[in-house]
């Protein structure tokens, strides 16, 4: 239904598609990619089909749910509500690029430990918006981060351990300043 | 007994890692090699006869492989009805019942192609209300319904639609309700509610014309039964089929059964052995899988002065919608234990599955009791006031303890319930007055609490192995899902504990059902329980191997990697076997409900809820809950926590916000997030959980289940709540601000009046 907008439903469209695919120069996850989009083709679908990175979840396609959410330019955006062909320039970080290095990044690590992730699916999406969070707010109260985080939808939780993590990401990230 | 060194310790989700980093790969995530793509064209009517179906545009678009309709698919499949056919056959019964299908070289194309499809229908009577649908003379939406396959479980019922008549019989209610003091009859409305797990459905599927094998990757949490279900469906023996479980981004209950499987199978025929990926949206998903039995019931009870429960007469009415899916056993776990966890001599109650022109309803979290809860639950708290009783003391005067006979004739054991009771009121300070000095002017505060006890499936079996290699590292095989819940960790501390090996040592095998041993379903609380029996005995299984070989080799002091690289070479692995089955389990008899053994175990829960309600706008703010759990024994308390926190959740949105609207045309009004109003960050108070051990004779070191009880008394305890705070009761779910608000309205007219 989403897709509705995006998607072709007339007869005819393969022998045209080719015409108006767009070249595209992005940063995914610090590594620099020339692309060949379908302008209207979602980030979201751009990640999972065509690029093949599938840690961006879907859940809605609708932008009312939080599981896609990537950072793009820094900010956490819904990647169903990015069209491609917007993308030229821009610099896109999933959860495949949270860690550098080796190690978790303090938010996967405190997720992992206090168990914010349970099926797991919005995980990806809950961990790029705390990062958000704790990017622009080094010490958010509860309130902050209930704030923060409720368009991010989670049905096995209950929310409890999610917030608890963040606090703890937040705690950390802070010694190690 | 040595001392536990895995079990019982809050040990961290052995999945997280995967999860956290993104690795993790889900149904809705899984590629394969040349693979099509499915779309359904989904009926607009909710009843109505197919007139004329007209393909031949949608054949003709560049890049379609097949267009198939109920024609060329002629199987129908269900748990214990064969009542759905894998896309309509001659008729439609529900919006959203998917009419055909078409396989493309890409989704847009399929999509496209779909939309080229013409459908003429001839609309039939159709029903919204499962009273409605079972009044005498009620147009039959399943004619055939006497010709259907059925399991010999199935009691038809006396009136039209009705497809399964759960009956309970114990003493003689009329004789009860004339010995009581008291008498009370109370109606009680729950509407559906959608399952919402965050992963939409999804199922890829091949066939491989040669061998005639269906192999089928869905994230399905019942991979043995749905496998089963498909062998019946296609007349395939089932070592035909097989099912591979990526990782599953939720359930709770949705993902049981054949749903989007029947569409990837029905393409997969035609594809000339491509792979078909066939993807729910979310509306598709609102609409299409399953929803949560609406339910509509009647409790009359009869008591005593000094408060004894004499008589209880129950009435459900399960809206069962299209097609009866899980609705019989819904029907029957879900009604027998309707009358309450009390001792009551005069019990009757009368269960109808009834079909309807809605999406189809089927298992959710709870099978049956969280609706049964909200009616009798919040009718216990309408006696108590009837008689002046405290709620509390009312319930403790009733309840199930150690020793009872249930009114189902089973000698109940290891019942925590009184304890989830004491606990949880003691926590909520019940008797105290909530502390108002914070509250603005016009807010009212108020408590209540509500306690359940729920059966899980039985009979069934769980079979685990368990293979130690000559590195010493342990594999299980275990056919249960991981959906969530943690079970990988919870079989892994178990397998762990019994071999004494690291937690790092022990890994769990991907399910596929041609490598793993069989599971009945990971449904019904019941993994732990019976898979945790199956691992433990097969690992003990393997120790035992083990300890033999040490033996002979005159060194029982050697690590198990040493023992089989010297016993059987640096390829050598030990299986150890185990299988479980709560052998005493018996189905319920059909004319009197009764079982001496109706459950393996029984959850036992009380939850409490303080509310503060705004009288102008009839805005119900949760101050917070408290849960009591008796969970046997928590193998994991950290995972306990998340299971109960997770579940109240889920009850405080069936509680206050969730309710899917369906319009006198059969339509969902709010498939999506926007309209549909999930629990969100924002929306939930404290939680305090308190875990009770009461151990099962039974269960592994004591264990018994939890991942349902979690939301069943939610909602009825919120609701006891909102009428201790307000001094008027809502018998309707849910609490919305306008449903409370008129309430206020109707009890100050009354008042005037």
């Amino acid at each position: 239904m989403r897709r509705l907008a995006a998607q072709r439903t007339f007869p005819g469209w393969p022998e045209e598609r080719g015409d108006i695919k767009k070249k595209i120069h992005i940063t995914l996850n610090g590594e620099e990619r020339t692309l060949e989009v379908f302008p209207y083709r979602l980030l979201l679908d751009q990640l999972r089909d065509e690029i093949g990175v599938t840690g961006t979840k879907e859940g809605c396609g609708t932008g009312d749910c939080g599981a896609c959410t990537v950072l793009l330019n820094g900010k956490p955006v819904n990647s169903c509500l990015v069209f491609s062909g917007e993308l030229d320039g821009a610099d896109i970080v999933t959860i495949e690029g949270l860690k550098a290095g080796p190690e978790l990044h303090p938010v996967q690590e405190a997720f992992r430990q206090d168990g914010g992730a349970q099926c797991g699916y919005c995980t990806p999406g809950m961990l790029m918006m705390t990062a958000a969070l704790l990017k622009e707010n080094e010490q958010p109260t509860e309130e902050d981060i209930r704030f923060a985080l409720s368009g991010n939808l989670c049905r096995c939780t209950g929310y409890a351990k999610i917030i608890q993590a963040v606090q703890r990401a937040a705690e950390v990230m802070r010694e190690r300043k | 007994m040595p001392e536990l060194k895995f079990v019982g310790k809050p040990i961290t989700r052995v999945d997280a890692e995967e999860k956290v980093t993104g690795r993790a790969i889900y149904g809705y995530d899984l590629v394969l090699p040349n693979m099509l793509y499915g779309k359904v064209l989904f009926s607009t009517r909710p009843h109505a006869v197919i007139k004329r179906i007209d393909t031949e545009k949608a054949r003709k678009l560049p890049g379609v492989h097949a267009v198939i309709t109920g024609k060329d698919v002629p199987w129908t499949h269900g748990e214990t009805i064969k009542d759905m056919p894998f896309l309509a056959q001659g008729k439609v019964r529900f919006v959203g019942e998917p009419v055909a299908a078409v396989a493309a070289v890409d989704e847009d194309t399929a999509q496209a192609a779909v939309a080229l499809i013409d459908v003429e229908y001839e609309d039939l009577q159709a029903y919204f209300s499962p009273e409605e649908a079972c009044k005498p003379g009620a147009t039959l939406i399943h004619e055939d319904y006497d010709s259907y396959r059925k399991s010999d479980i199935i009691v038809p019922g006396p009136l039209p639609n009705i497809l399964e008549h759960f009956k309970l019989r114990t003493g003689d209610v009329e004789s009860g309700f004339r010995e009581s003091d008291l008498v009370l009859e109370q109606r009680y409305v729950v509407p559906p509610i959608a399952h919402t797990a965050m992963e939409p459905h999804s199922a890829h599927a091949q066939v491989d014309p040669e061998s005639g094998k269906v192999t089928v990757w869905v994230a399905n949490d019942a991979p043995f039964r749905v496998l089963t279900e498909t062998a019946e469906a296609l007349g395939l023996a089932k070592e035909k089929i097989r099912f591979i479980n990526p990782y599953q981004g939720g359930g709770f209950g949705s993902k049981g059964a054949m749903k989007v499987e029947a569409i990837a199978i029905a393409l997969a025929y035609h594809t000339n052995s491509r792979p078909v990926r066939v993807k729910f949206n979310r509306p598709e998903t609102f609409v299409s899988t399953i929803t949560r039995h609406e339910a509509i019931v009647y409790i009359k009870s009869g008591v005593k002065r000094d408060g004894t429960l004499v008589a209880r007469e129950v009435r459900i009415y399960w809206g069962a919608g299209a097609y009866a899916e899980k609705s019989p056993t819904v029907c029957i776990k879900g009604s027998h234990p309707s009358p309450g966890p009390y001792r009551i001599p005069h019990v009757k109650v009368d269960g109808y599955a009834v079909y309807t022109n809605k999406p189809v309803a089927g298992a959710f979290r709870g099978y049956g009791v969280p609706q049964t809860a909200w009616a009798c639950e919040q009718h216990m708290d309408e006696l108590a006031a009837r008689l002046g009783m405290d709620p509390l003391d009312f319930r403790l005067k009733n309840v199930f303890v150690d020793g009872d006979l249930s009114y189902w004739g089973e000698r109940l054991v290891a019942v925590g319930l009184k304890e989830t009771l004491l606990k949880a009121t003691e926590a909520i300070g019940w008797g105290k007055k909530s502390d108002a000095s914070n509250q603005p002017k016009g807010i009212r505060m108020g408590k209540g609490f509500a306690c359940i006890a729920k059966p899980t499936r039985t009979p069934t079996t769980s079979t685990a192995a368990v293979q130690i290699d000559s590195l010493g590292k342990v594999t299980i095989l275990a056919g249960t899902v991981e959906i969530g819940q943690g079970c990988t960790t919870i079989l892994s501390q178990i397998a762990a504990e019994e071999l004494r090996v690291s937690m790092d040592d022990v890994s769990m095998h991907p399910l596929d059902t041609d490598a793993i041993p069989y599971d009945a379903s990971t449904t019904s609380s019941r993994s732990t329980y019976h898979m945790g029996n199956a691992v433990k005995r097969a690992a003990i299984h393997a120790r035992e191997q083990i300890a033999e070989m040490a033996a002979s080799l005159g060194d029982t002091s050697l690590p198990y990697g040493e023992i089989i690289r010297r016993k059987l070479g640096a390829e050598g692995t030990v299986t150890g076997n185990g299988s479980y089955t709560f052998e005493i389990g018996k189905n319920v008899d059909p004319e009197t409900g009764h079982s001496e053994h109706a459950s393996a175990f029984y959850m036992y829960a009380t939850q409490a809820a303080e509310v503060a309600v705004d009288e102008e706008t009839g805005r119900v703010r949760l101050v917070r809950m408290v849960a009591a759990h008796d969970v046997g024994k928590a193998i994991n308390p950290l995972n306990c926590v998340a299971q109960i926190e997770g579940g109240l959740a889920m009850g405080i949105g069936a509680a206050l916000h969730e309710e899917l609207v369906i319009d006198d045309g059969g339509r969902v009004r709010n498939p999506s997030f926007l309209d549909y109003h999930l629990v969100t960050s924002l929306d939930l108070p404290k939680m305090e959980t308190i875990i009770v051990e009461c151990p099962d004779p039974n269960g592994p070191y004591g264990a018994k289940g939890l991942g349902e009880p979690g939301l069943a008394p939610t909602p009825a305890a919120i609701g006891n709540a909102v009428a201790n705070a307000l001094g008027t009761r809502i018998h309707e779910l849910p609490l919305s601000p306008e449903r409370v608000f008129w309430a206020i309205q109707k009890s100050r007219e009354a008042a005037i009046r």
